[in-house]
């Protein structure tokens, strides 16, 4: 993991000194809200629906076992006891006090933790795969380079006042489980013909109203060029993105109306300006950043654990959750296990302090001290051996976390949605613990296979439901809540955007619907196929069909 | 309204020009962009130093063919969170060598200050209830993550004392 030098404490701790003023002045009323409001927001603290809202950066999801110690106790002492892991790979808490804010920040900065780049319309926290430096089916760890662009992107003297927000995602794997695709930037690394490491850059991807797949504008950058290129994106956004109408300020809608040649064009010439100016990290910086993220020194184990068989047959569930919630990892007899937040009844990306301090103290023991988040909401302990996991699953099972639901229908995003959210339309929260009841047969469930529910309460998207297999979109309708079902979309290497099959419905008319969407697709797939291939095989009228009838 | 000097730079003194109000001889003025360009080399010689006031959205381009001719430039930002007027000041030093004074007006906040320095602006002009704050917000950092265009070479080289170096290709 990176470890802050002076610098990055300096900076972190200067920050939360001149946050401290601004919160003393707003609470002496010397600054208006009005005034005060860019500069909260700068600082991760929404104002939403009930309360203010405190988001905590976990850059690219990679966070230690103290770090989440740290995360359990903020949770306790100005919270109500839990916090939600978001779609970005961070922390939000919902009901902190004004007042407690700067020492809130304070108790992160002591742990190298901040709340900077997750909010305001700036370059956000980069995200990435949650198995990085750990899966079997990775070129290059991501981290270093996510890492690399959270220093250059921590307050940008020119990119911080852009037309909108800037998501950035990385992705080391070809199997791609950060979406790099619905970002402003997807950067995939890849390995040229010399086996140097460089990356396709991708533009232009997005969700909100209007959802786009981002195009390729460059297959192959080098390494040693990233930052002055991604410097090169960003100013030709920042000069031509729209800023007359909010909805149409992201990067996706300045691609689409100049064209992605035009971008890649554009960009080029502008990097050809700059690309040899001290921009980029030199290669003693790549060389100190990766060494931060060497592999943890991991003894080459048995894949076959006779004893972790033995119990897999015994119990339905612990072999449900070894099928369904490990990652074969790059070293044989380890694997990468996830802890879903997803329990049936519960709230999507909610943790207790008590289920956070497990965790950490489950890393601790088996997992290097080391944890991530990953972006559908649940938690990973990457580098465990596999002999350790009944002990693993014993413990987390005994506090509601041995659910065996990853990647399957229960293991939903949902946004926080109308309870929470001053966006929302409709809520997510309460249709995600409905879904789950409905579904709560782990029998059922390991027979229909992979399949990603994604809830969003508005069309801002936070949900992901453009990108679900099943995607699930709450309007309002005439002051009804009403939820409209999306089929066919995918967040991954093959994204695509989910089409909407038909009419919207209320809460229990749309879980009758996914209901009988499940039935057509196990009654029409072959051996082996998933729902998405199926889907896209098939075609939606068999599913509109089962739907909404024959008209 | 009071100046904040960011970089110490002899601030200029000037009157904003009035719509077809001819400048008094010798006099600094400053003058919209749209009008300037209409201007001939007589409006030049009559005025003294002679100033462009740029809107945001401001073309970098449009301003190449003045560059010998302009003594200052003031961007003036619509909204502190148009972020265009930061890449106009980067431009003036990166594309067009511009070396004489840009200066911000508009409604922007101290938390800015550091910013607009290394993004090319020498001055800001800020309400009087704001310049202790924007004065205090100069001396917030110490240490930037990034190289800019006003000299300022990234942490990322400075940590390995490199300095000055271009990059080795």
């Amino acid at each position: 993991m990176y470890a802050y030098d002076k610098y990055d404490h300096a900076l972190v701790n200067s920050r939360v000194a001149e946050f401290r003023d601004q919160v003393e002045r707003r609470v002496k009323g010397e600054l208006t809200e009005e005034e005060f409001r860019p500069l909260r927001l700068m600082n991760g603290l929404y104002l939403q629906l009930h309360a203010y809202m405190l988001r905590v950066a976990v850059p690219y999801g990679t966070l230690s076992a103290d770090q989440m110690r740290t995360l359990a106790h903020i949770a306790r002492k100005y919270d109500k006891g839990y916090g939600h892991f978001t779609t970005r790979q961070n922390i939000q808490y919902n009901w902190p006090k004004l007042s407690d804010t700067p020492d809130i920040l304070q108790e992160l900065a002591d742990v190298e933790m901040h709340a900077i780049q997750t909010s305001g319309n700036c370059i956000r926290n980069v995200t990435t795969d949650q198995f990085a430096g750990a899966t079997a089916d990775e070129i290059a760890d991501p981290r270093p380079y996510a890492e690399l662009i959270r220093q250059w992107s921590s307050f940008h003297p020119e990119f911080s006042f852009l037309p909108r927000k800037f998501k950035i995602a990385i992705t080391g794997a070809d199997i791609d489980r950060a979406a790099v695709k619905w970002h402003d930037i997807g950067l995939v690394v890849k390995k040229n013909d010399a086996g140097e490491v460089g990356f396709e850059v991708l533009v232009g991807g997005g969700m909100g109203r209007t959802p786009v797949i981002a195009k390729t504008i460059r297959d192959f950058l080098p390494e040693k060029d990233l930052l002055s290129y991604l410097e090169a994106i960003l100013r030709v956004y920042n000069e031509q993105g729209r800023r007359d109408n909010k909805y149409k300020a992201r990067i996706k809608i300045l691609v689409d109306a100049l064209g992605a040649d035009e971008y890649a064009r554009q960009t080029e010439e502008e990097w050809q300006k700059i690309k040899d100016l001290p921009i980029d990290f030199p290669a003693e910086e790549a060389a100190r950043i990766k060494a931060f993220f060497a592999p943890p020194p991991l003894q080459v184990l048995e894949d076959n654990v006779p004893a972790v068989d033995e119990l897999a047959k015994k119990n339905f569930i612990f072999g449900a959750w070894l099928k369904n919630n490990t990652n074969q990892h790059k070293v044989p007899g380890h694997v990468n296990v996830t802890i879903s937040l997803k329990p049936h009844g519960g709230i999507p990306g909610d943790a207790t302090a008590e289920q956070m301090e497990l965790v950490a103290a489950l890393a601790d023991e088996y997992s290097q001290g080391e944890l991530r988040i990953s972006h559908e909401q649940n938690l990973i302990l990457p580098h465990v051996a596999k002999k350790d996991l009944p002990a693993i699953w014993t413990d987390l099972d005994e506090a509601g976390l041995g659910i065996p639901n990853a990647g399957l229908l229960t293991d939903m995003i949902a946004c926080p949605g109308l309870d929470y959210c001053s966006l929302a339309n409709a809520r997510s929260i309460p249709l995600a613990q409905e879904l789950g009841k409905r579904f709560d047969d782990f029998k059922r469930l390991q027979d229909i296979g992979p399949l990603k529910i994604k809830i969003s309460g508005c069309i801002n998207s936070c949900g992901h439901h453009h990108a679900g297999h099943i995607g699930i979109l709450g309007v309002d309708r005439k002051g009804e809540e009403n939820y409209q079902l999306l089929l066919g979309g995918s967040g991954a290497e093959d994204a695509s955007k989910a089409a909407i099959l038909g009419p919207g419905f209320d809460e229990n008319g749309v879980i009758d619907a996914i209901e009988k969407v499940v039935a057509v697709y196990l009654g029409e797939r072959t051996d082996g196929e998933e729902f998405l291939a199926t889907y896209r095989r098939v075609g939606p009228d068999v599913f509109k069909e089962a739907v909404y009838g024959t008209r | 309204m009071a100046l904040v000097n960011l970089t110490g730079i002899q601030a200029g003194d000037f009157t904003v020009l009035a719509e077809d109000q001819t400048p008094a001889e010798g006099a600094t003025v400053a003058v919209p962009l749209s009008r300037l360009r209409d201007e001939g080399d007589d409006f030049f010689k009559v005025a003294g130093p002679v100033g462009a006031v740029l809107a945001t959205d401001t073309n970098y381009t449009d301003l190449a063919p003045l560059m010998n001719k302009l003594a200052f430039v003031v961007i003036d930002f619509p909204a502190f969170g148009d972020g265009r007027g930061f890449s106009l000041a980067v431009r003036l030093r990166k594309d067009l060598g511009f070396k004489g004074e840009i200066r911000a007006t508009g409604p922007v906040i101290p938390d800015q200050a550091l910013f607009l320095l290394r993004a090319g602006f020498d001055t800001v002009e800020v309400s009087d209830a704001r310049e202790a704050a924007f004065k205090a917000a100069l001396k917030r950092f110490d240490t930037f993550y990034q190289t800019d265009y006003t000299g300022q070479v990234s942490l990322a080289h400075a940590r390995h004392g490199k300095n000055q170096e271009r990059k080795a290709s």
